[in-house]
């Protein structure tokens, strides 16, 4: 029995959900091939938005014949030339139109495929095929000589609307109905991976009830508030140091939730001896940072799990705490909002008066004053918006 | 074009019109003089001439072109030592014009690199030897590591006496037509910690308000300036209110830009005028020092201040 994802994957360009813009680009550019500037295309977007099945279905209706490539057949550059240049040099059965697909390029591993990046770009140069290349991030590193070569098309995020209405359409072809609650919750859940999406509608109709299923946005939240309140609440045991593992959550981010919790549950001698510890992670954080040591995770692990479990001795901590988010970082956010001008205000005196910027960030109650002058101001070439800040703060 | 700022406008552009420091001045002025500079080292407080002097020896030796020969970094605005590197290896690359045959980079603020930084820093001082001359500044000289003192020659600039800072202030005064008097002067000076430039800016932005500067004016602006925010926070902290304390240091880290490591500095002293036991100012500044060594090592000075803070809480309560 096929997937749903299969079954219902669309057939006819029109049938593709929000990707009208890029579909026009691919056609444009079939259609002017070789006479391009750039000889290839990347279609940049997250998962299952539809970049495979955009080139298929394209390829379908205007008589292409591809031939495909994906991240598992591109092992190094000598097999990569053994398979795809004989493709390139013949010429087609049927005397279809040819074109090369190469899905999932930024999964070409460092290692393994060690020059498939730069052979690609040579194969691209000299190629008399169109060739039509997906990634789910065209701007990470190693993929840069790629983007050179290429056009890039970023492809468009499904919208949650638009996800529920076609998973509609499934269940009424199936014949099957879930309440809109749970739509609603599938269609959210999936930030714009309309696959995803489908592969969790047909998980879900199969269930007895599927109105009883947690698909909550908040799942992820809601295993850090649970990790959190085990930590910090029950006695510290060594099955903990495995907590943060279970979470969805960079540790870096897991660190934040902690620093802000802690005062919202400890106090005096507890707290005093959390921070202490949460100090420690931060160092051991440093540390790798500028040793690039990474075995110190292990290190950062048990004092932001146990370390912080056990600041409170030997007991468990009943009733009910409020935790909260991280607010800290919102409020950096904030001030730089309010507060951007002031560092490009100090770049421009700075440079003028031959010292570090910084120093004059630090001194800028003494020279605020100064700065309102607009004889100066026109001297340090302060644009509307600086000025505009220098006469408010 | 002259500037408006006062401390570009009434920079010493000439080896006499700088203030104090008259032995340093003669000797690098000797060497300036010979059109052979060695890479230079000065070191002492802020605001003690030490920029204007390498500014003044390059216009000395460059004369109208000393533009085209002169490259100034800041060690402490610039991310990281690559950085650095790479703009002294693509200035010093080309050819100086002129009669000197060597370019001049000036290092501000150099005691900001780390021992590792300065490394790699003193292998590209030897790889441009021949073309470019380095001179450095730096607080404390003990910051920079051996090998880059021993291939420099090094300067100890003195804070500056109140007479020199006050010949300053009264040229400038009579020069923008302020009235100025001897309290407000000391006032001035006091405010501004010896340090020149800020004693000029202080000036310049008293006069922003009033062209008659009087003590009250300018104490005004320093207290403005100059705020009790440290004290408010330890006042928290030491009274058991953690979070309040908390909330404050963010809100002073974020609004005034102060780095961790300035908190910690103003902590420190601070730590002398809270009315608290002996024995507890001294065991405040044993961790005040730990946390300072831990800011340096770790990576989220917020994170190590909040640590210290609670550590302040027990200190508080007298544990």
């Amino acid at each position: 029995m096929k997937s749903w994802v299969e079954k219902y994957r669309p057939q006819k360009l029109s049938e593709l959900i929000g990707q009208e813009e890029a579909i026009e680009q691919v056609q444009t550019y079939l259609e002017s091939f070789p006479k391009v500037k750039r000889k290839a295309l990347l279609l940049n977007g997250p998962p299952g938005i539809g970049k495979t099945t955009l080139v298929h279905v394209f390829a379908k209706e205007n008589q292409y014949e591809i031939f495909e490539l994906n991240a598992s057949d591109l092992r190094n550059k000598s097999s990569l030339n053994t398979k795809l240049k004989p493709v390139l040099q013949q010429t087609s059965l049927f005397n279809k139109n040819k074109l090369i697909l190469v899905d999932e390029i930024d999964g070409l591993s460092g290692m393994k495929d060690r020059g498939g990046v730069s052979e690609l770009v040579s194969l691209i140069e000299n190629t008399n095929y169109p060739i039509i290349c997906a990634a789910n991030d065209a701007w990470i590193q190693k993929l840069s000589p790629l983007r050179k070569k290429t056009n890039i098309i970023e492809l468009k995020n499904i919208s949650p609307a638009e996800i529920k209405l076609l998973l509609k359409l499934i269940l009424k072809k199936e014949n099957k109905s879930i309440n809109d609650k749970v739509l609603n919750q599938i269609a959210i859940k999936a930030r714009g991976d309309l696959r995803s999406a489908i592969n969790d509608l047909e998980a879900v109709a199969a269930m007895d009830k599927p109105e009883e299923i947690l698909m909550d946005e908040r799942n992820k939240k809601q295993d850090i508030f649970n990790s959190i309140k085990h930590i910090f609440q029950d006695k510290a045991n060594e099955e903990m140091l495995g907590t943060f593992d279970k979470v969805d959550m960079q540790i870096d981010e897991i660190i934040l939730w902690i620093e802000e919790n802690i005062p919202k549950v400890y106090s005096g001698e507890d707290l005093a001896k959390a921070y202490q510890r949460l100090a420690k992670v931060d160092l051991f954080k440093g540390r790798i940072y500028k040793q690039q040591y990474w075995r110190f995770l292990v290190y950062e692990n048990i004092f932001l799990s146990y370390g912080i479990s056990q600041s409170k001795g030997d007991r468990e901590i009943t009733g009910f705490k409020k935790y909260s988010r991280p607010g800290r970082i919102l409020k950096i956010w904030l001030n730089n909002q309010k507060h951007g001008k002031k560092k490009t205000i100090a770049i421009k005196y700075a440079k003028k008066t031959h010292v570090g910027y910084k120093r004059i960030m630090a001194e800028w109650k003494e020279i605020k004053l100064i700065l309102k002058n607009p004889i100066i101001q026109k001297e340090l070439r302060l644009d509307e918006d600086e000025i505009d800040y220098v006469m408010k703060y | 074009m002259t500037s408006e700022i006062w401390t570009e406008k009434y920079r010493p552009k000439t080896f006499e019109e700088l203030a104090g420091q008259e032995a340093i001045i003669k000797r690098v002025q000797a060497l300036t003089n010979s059109l052979n500079i060695p890479h230079l080292l000065f070191a002492g407080p802020a605001g003690t001439g030490k920029s204007t002097l390498a500014l003044i020896v390059v216009k000395e030796l460059f004369g109208k072109n000393w533009r085209d020969n002169y490259l100034e970094l800041n060690a402490s605005d610039e991310r990281g030592i690559q950085v650095v590197r790479d703009k002294v290896k693509s200035f010093a690359r080309t050819k100086s014009l002129g009669n000197v045959p060597f370019k001049v980079i000036f290092l501000d603020e150099a005691d900001a690199l780390t021992p590792e930084a300065q490394q790699a820093l003193r292998r590209t001082m030897e790889n441009y030897a021949s073309t470019c001359r380095f001179i450095m500044s730096c607080n404390y000289s003990s910051k920079i590591i051996d090998p880059i003192q021993s291939r420099c020659s090094v300067f100890r600039f003195k804070l500056l006496e109140k007479k020199d800072v006050e010949k300053v202030i009264e040229r400038i005064a009579e020069a923008e037509k302020l009235e100025i008097d001897d309290e407000a002067i000391t006032a001035i000076y006091e405010g501004s910690e010896g340090d020149c430039r800020r004693s000029v800016n202080l000036m310049q932005s008293t006069s922003a308000v009033s062209p008659k500067i009087t003590k009250d004016l300018v104490s005004t602006l320093i207290s403005e300036a100059k705020p009790k925010d440290i004290k408010i926070i330890l006042d928290y902290a030491l009274s058991g209110d953690f979070e309040g304390a908390r909330e404050k240091l963010l809100d002073v880290m974020l609004k005034q830009s102060v780095s961790g490591q300035d908190i910690i500095k103003q902590m420190q002293k601070e730590i002398w005028n809270l009315t608290i036991e002996p024995e507890t100012k001294v065991r405040l500044t044993e961790k005040t020092g730990e946390a300072e060594f831990r800011i340096v090592e770790g990576s989220d000075p917020f994170i190590q201040l909040q640590a210290l803070l609670a550590s302040f809480i027990l200190a508080g309560l007298g544990k």
